[in-house]
């Protein structure tokens, strides 16, 4: 197809823009267990669901009746109660818009930043399928496998999502004095893929705790957990939650990354002290390596801007006027200010955010770019949000979580 | 040059082997829900080699065909979006339960009925059956030559240039029009619709044909008309054996392995 040249389709019967779609996994039966949103095709907002990204760390389970379904919630509470989805539905509701981030999205960027080599695409996502045929099979990549993937991208999406406050839920059972988290478990089980763990580090040859058959589960400090944002969801995007995003009921922990939005919830558990979740002792953590006695837990995102448009793949573009178009969000509040370098970081411009700006959802930004000198240009754009926070936030760290750093596009004018 | 190519709707040939079922005892293959149908692939191919005639300054005429129910319309509506000119659905109860056979008679009679027609396209094979005897069946039937598992397609003059896919190499058969010609895989990918073709897809004609349209009784076409009796169905059970190849050496194991692989006709 002839470039720029917009691709077609049927859609309910009339000729339509051919839609964007999922860069999926999928297993042997045909199901998709992992997938990249085609971040690069969409506009506005909110991330249709069909092709909202998706990330599993255990197996994903059978799906369970929205009838059949039941919500424990125990521990240091003065009521352990039982809830059904009509239960939940009960309570005051609330609807947040929130970016879901993989934390391991855009990891690749921290390689190209610290060393060069080549760039990561935001478009070439094609070896998903075959992620998907070793994790089946069970299979570990090499460390020279795992150069020559492609690195995660795309796994970040913005969604509304209905529920109900976790904070109502627990108001009901009665915190004890004490309680210092509520863990958060799923009802996805099965061993964890360790070639997820050693994909993330970049390499293979190291040793991993292996902690056998789990449930998905995380701790989720207290804090966080009373935020009146948090939700328990039953809803995304208009309409009942989907299987693959954790029906009948996920969390919602806006801000904190994708790990923390515990699909298919089956318990709460409010407790007084820190439990060891292997995805937040072993895995979703801060270190220097593997063997670093000081992890920590991740938690809130960085600052993030991405530029959509225009993308390496774009040049050579012509001389004249251009839109330079990102998007921007970050993990503590709303985006106050996105600047743009023309000049790789030398000086830089104010650009235009669109409205609206909420706490959770990422922004629109663009910048008018006329030029009219051919060469070689880098384009940078960096975001300032409400508390002040400037990116890069987050430094390297050994499983190169949270990457916020300032990624440069590389455009040619002719 | 009017060129003919004849489409078949399949199930989405990319879905799971897992997911395939058949159902024995009526002796049929269970559609399976959510699965979309498609144009087979091979067809695709045989639009795109069509369409490569008109790239390179032919002035053709493409007409799709398709035979099957009344959702055999959107593989024609693909290859007009692709850029075919104009479609002819033949759509009837009596046509259902067709062999290969009964498709290329009711497919062959269209071709006559278009009428002026130059050169028929098919795909290779259909990809849910893979019988690829259809576009055969057609020329037979309609008396013109027929070239079969073509990579490359030109049209000289009144003779089509066709490079073949052999087992080890290819061939060039030139053929005088009007011929039928099969299409392999090895054409190539098919171009992708674009917007403003599929925009205007939606304004070309598509004809629709029923049996009596194409002067054929109900006893000729379809089930009825079928010459072909499938005495079963059924999914073959995979048999897999693995057999270490020992030696002394790296070298004795490479000199074992490859007699082996010669035994077994493999090499």
């Amino acid at each position: 197809m002839a470039r720029g040249e917009i691709e077609g389709d049927w859609v309910m019967g009339w000729p339509d823009r051919k839609r964007a779609t999922l860069i999926p996994g999928k297993d042997a039966q045909g199901r998709v267990i992992n997938g990249r949103a085609p971040l690069t095709e969409l506009e506005g907002l909110i991330t249709p669901t069909d092709v909202y990204y998706v990330v599993n760390q255990l197996e994903v389970p059978e799906p369970v009746h929205p009838d059949d379904w039941t919500l424990a919630i125990g521990g240091e509470i003065e009521r352990p109660i039982e809830l059904s989805l009509k239960d939940l539905r009960k309570l005051p509701g609330r609807t947040v818009r929130a970016v879901t981030e993989c934390a391991g999205n855009d990891a690749g960027f921290f390689d190209y930043l610290m060393k060069g080599g080549r760039k990561p695409s935001r478009i070439n996502q094609q070896d998903m399928q075959k992620r998907a045929e070793m994790r089946e099979k069970g299979e570990l990549p090499s460390t020279e496998e795992i150069g020559n993937e492609s690195t995660t991208t795309c796994a970040v999406s913005g969604g509304e999502f209905t529920g109900v406050p976790l904070a109502e839920v627990l108001k009901r059972a009665g915190l004890k004095p004490g309680a210092v988290c509520v863990r958060m478990e799923g009802f996805d089980r099965g061993r964890p893929d360790l070639a997820v763990q050693y994909r993330s580090v970049g390499r293979s040859d190291f040793q991993l705790v292996d902690p056998g058959v789990i449930n998905y589960e995380k701790a989720l400090p207290l804090e966080k957990a009373l935020d009146p944002d948090t939700l328990l969801a039953w809803s995304m995007n208009g309409e009942y939650l989907l299987h693959i995003h954790g029906a009948p009921v996920r969390m919602v922990v806006p801000g904190w990354s994708g790990n923390w939005w515990v699909k298919w919830l089956q318990k709460l558990e409010v407790m007084n002290r820190m439990p060891a979740c292997y995805y937040q002792t072993h895995y979703f953590v801060y270190g220097g390596s593997p063997e670093d006695p000081h992890k920590h837990m991740i938690t809130a995102m960085g600052v993030r801007c991405i530029i959509i448009d225009p993308l390496d793949e774009d040049s050579p573009l012509p001389r004249g006027s251009h839109r330079i178009r990102g998007l921007a969000w970050s993990g503590m509040g709303a985006i106050a200010r996105v600047e743009v370098s023309l000049d790789g970081g030398k000086t830089w411009r104010e650009a235009h955010i669109e409205e609206p700006r909420e706490k959770w959802l990422w922004v629109r930004w663009s910048h008018l770019w006329e030029v009219d000198q051919p060469g070689h240009y880098r384009i940078v754009a960096r975001a300032t949000d409400e508390t002040g926070r400037v990116q890069p936030q987050t430094p390297w760290n050994y499983q190169r979580k949270h990457f916020d750093g300032i990624v440069p596009a590389d455009v040619t004018i002719v | 040059m009017r060129v003919v190519v004849c489409v078949k709707q399949v199930p989405n040939p990319e879905i799971a082997a897992s997911q395939f079922r058949v159902d024995e005892q009526a002796k049929t293959v269970v559609p399976v829900p959510g699965v979309a149908l498609v144009m087979s692939p091979f067809d695709e191919q045989a639009v795109e080699a069509a369409l490569r005639l008109r790239d390179r300054g032919h002035d053709v005429t493409i007409t799709v065909v398709s035979m099957g129910t009344e959702s055999a319309r959107a593989v024609i509506k693909h290859g007009l979006a692709m850029g075919a000119d104009d479609g002819v659905l033949l759509v009837d109860p009596a046509f259902e339960g067709a062999d290969s056979y009964a498709t290329a008679l009711a497919l062959s009679r269209a071709i006559g009925k278009i009428g002026g027609v130059d050169l028929v396209l098919a795909g290779r094979q259909a990809a849910d059956w893979d019988a690829g005897v259809v576009g055969a069946g057609i020329a037979e039937m309609l008396g013109w030559p027929l070239v079969s598992f073509a990579r490359e397609l030109r049209v000289d003059g009144r003779a089509a240039r066709v490079e073949r896919m052999l087992d080890e190499g290819t061939e060039i058969i030139a053929a005088e029009l009007p011929a039928v010609v099969t299409v392999s895989n090895e054409l190539g990918a098919p171009r992708a619709p674009t917007l403003r073709e599929t925009m205007r897809a939606g304004r070309k004609p598509v004809a629709v044909w029923s049996v009596a349209d194409l002067g054929l009784e109900t006893g000729e076409v379809g089930a009825q008309g079928a010459r072909c009796m499938r005495e079963r169905l059924f999914i073959p059970e995979k048999r897999s054996r693995c057999e270490f190849v020992e030696g002394g050496s790296p070298r004795e194991q490479a000199a074992n392995l490859a007699r082996r692989l010669r035994e077994a006709k493999l090499v």
